[in-house]
């Protein structure tokens, strides 16, 4: 029997212009342009929403939660954090 | 707040073209929505459903206008009439069927409202212009969705192209339906309110059958000299209040919860 189910799309979805996308959630489609259409009823129908991007989950290269190592901080490196620095709000860079 | 009508139109025939409108929106809306919990795939059954709603959104938007002139609420039209003094044409009544006849039906549908709404937006009328550049922007999205469904369904494999193709077989003579002359229309053309059911059927013949063609769906059209000839009977009587058995099975169920209590404040 043939597979019949479709590939699930990673929806990335943006709510100002300029802002970061973030990830939502996933959906099912046959194709790129079916999942923005259907990433559009379920995740930007209630929140505000200027953009999104679908990614098949297929083009998605992850790290494994089984490899503590990639993560890991054996030596103290707490000199190399910029504390001593007030970052922007890069939230609202108009006002500045 | 109520409105007048320009008293060079024909009031009687505005109101019948604004009923058949809202009716229209009223029972395929509520079709659509039989659908919820039951499509083929969770995002599908999100995605009919929001289009179920906005079809009776917008049914409420063409009873407001209708309440505008008239006095009489929405819930009234839609809760407190018989299914016999419904103007809805008979496609928008049938019963849901497989989801390939829905998804014919619905694109048909929004050809249809491309067309009439695209035609409004140049109406004498200055309401009926103002809500058709507001609709039309949902309309877009329901068009591309249902013409997604049908452009990938038509020929992707050999079951969906078979129900499809018995969707266009048993809807297409339904959607002529639509386009059934209402009465007063000639008045209504004369004064520039809209071109009329022939002038927005030969548009809708013009979107339809290149598309479904494409689509490798077989169309019972011809074309002569550039237009696009249909000869087969429309599936009229509709807009003359004529109706079947499956309007009579649809307001009992959408009307079932209010004539429990029709004075309930909910």
């Amino acid at each position: 029997m043939t597979d019949t189910q479709w590939d699930t799309y990673e929806v990335f979805h943006q709510t100002k212009k300029g802002d970061a996308h973030i990830h939502v959630g996933s959906v099912h489609a046959p194709d790129p342009q079916m999942a923005l259409q259907m990433a559009r009823d379920q995740f930007a129908r209630r929140l505000k929403c200027v953009s999104i991007w679908v990614v098949n989950s297929k083009d998605v290269t992850a790290t494994d939660y089984q490899d503590d190592d990639f993560f890991a901080q054996i030596t103290d490196k707490s000199y190399r954090d910029p504390k001593a620095f007030e970052a922007p709000d890069k939230e609202s860079p108009d006002e500045h | 707040m109520s409105i007048d009508l320009p008293s060079s139109l024909p009031r009687e025939s505005v109101l019948s073209l604004i009923l058949a409108l809202a009716d229209d929106e009223l029972m395929l809306g509520h079709r659509d929505s039989e659908w919820t919990g039951h499509s083929p795939i969770l995002e599908e059954d999100i995605a009919f459903s929001n289009i179920a709603q906005d079809e009776l959104g917008h049914s409420l938007v063409w009873y407001s206008l209708y309440e505008q002139l008239t006095g009489k609420s929405p819930d009234a039209m839609a809760f407190e009439r018989s299914w016999s003094e419904f103007a809805c044409c008979h496609f928008v009544t049938y019963p849901k069927g497989d989801f390939g006849y829905t998804v014919v039906r619905q694109y048909l549908f929004d050809e249809a409202e491309q067309a009439r709404l695209a035609a409004f937006e140049q109406s004498t009328l200055q309401s009926l212009r103002e809500i058709s550049g507001k609709l039309i922007r949902e309309e877009a999205y329901h068009l591309l969705h249902s013409k997604g469904l049908v452009e990938r369904l038509g020929d992707a494999t050999e079951e969906s192209h078979r129900h499809m193709q018995a969707g266009v077989d048993q809807a297409f003579p339904q959607a002529l339906g639509m386009f059934e002359k209402l009465e007063g229309e000639d008045g209504l053309i004369e004064k520039g309110v809209f071109p009329g059911n022939d002038a927005l059927k030969r548009e809708w013949l013009d979107r339809v059958v290149p598309m479904l063609t494409s689509a490798k769906l077989t169309v019972p059209a011809s074309q002569t000299n550039g237009s696009h000839i249909v000869d087969i009977k429309p599936d009229d009587g509709g807009r003359k209040k004529s109706h079947t058995q499956h309007l009579k099975q649809l307001v009992d169920d959408l009307q079932q919860v209010y004539r429990i209590a029709p004075k309930a404040k909910w």
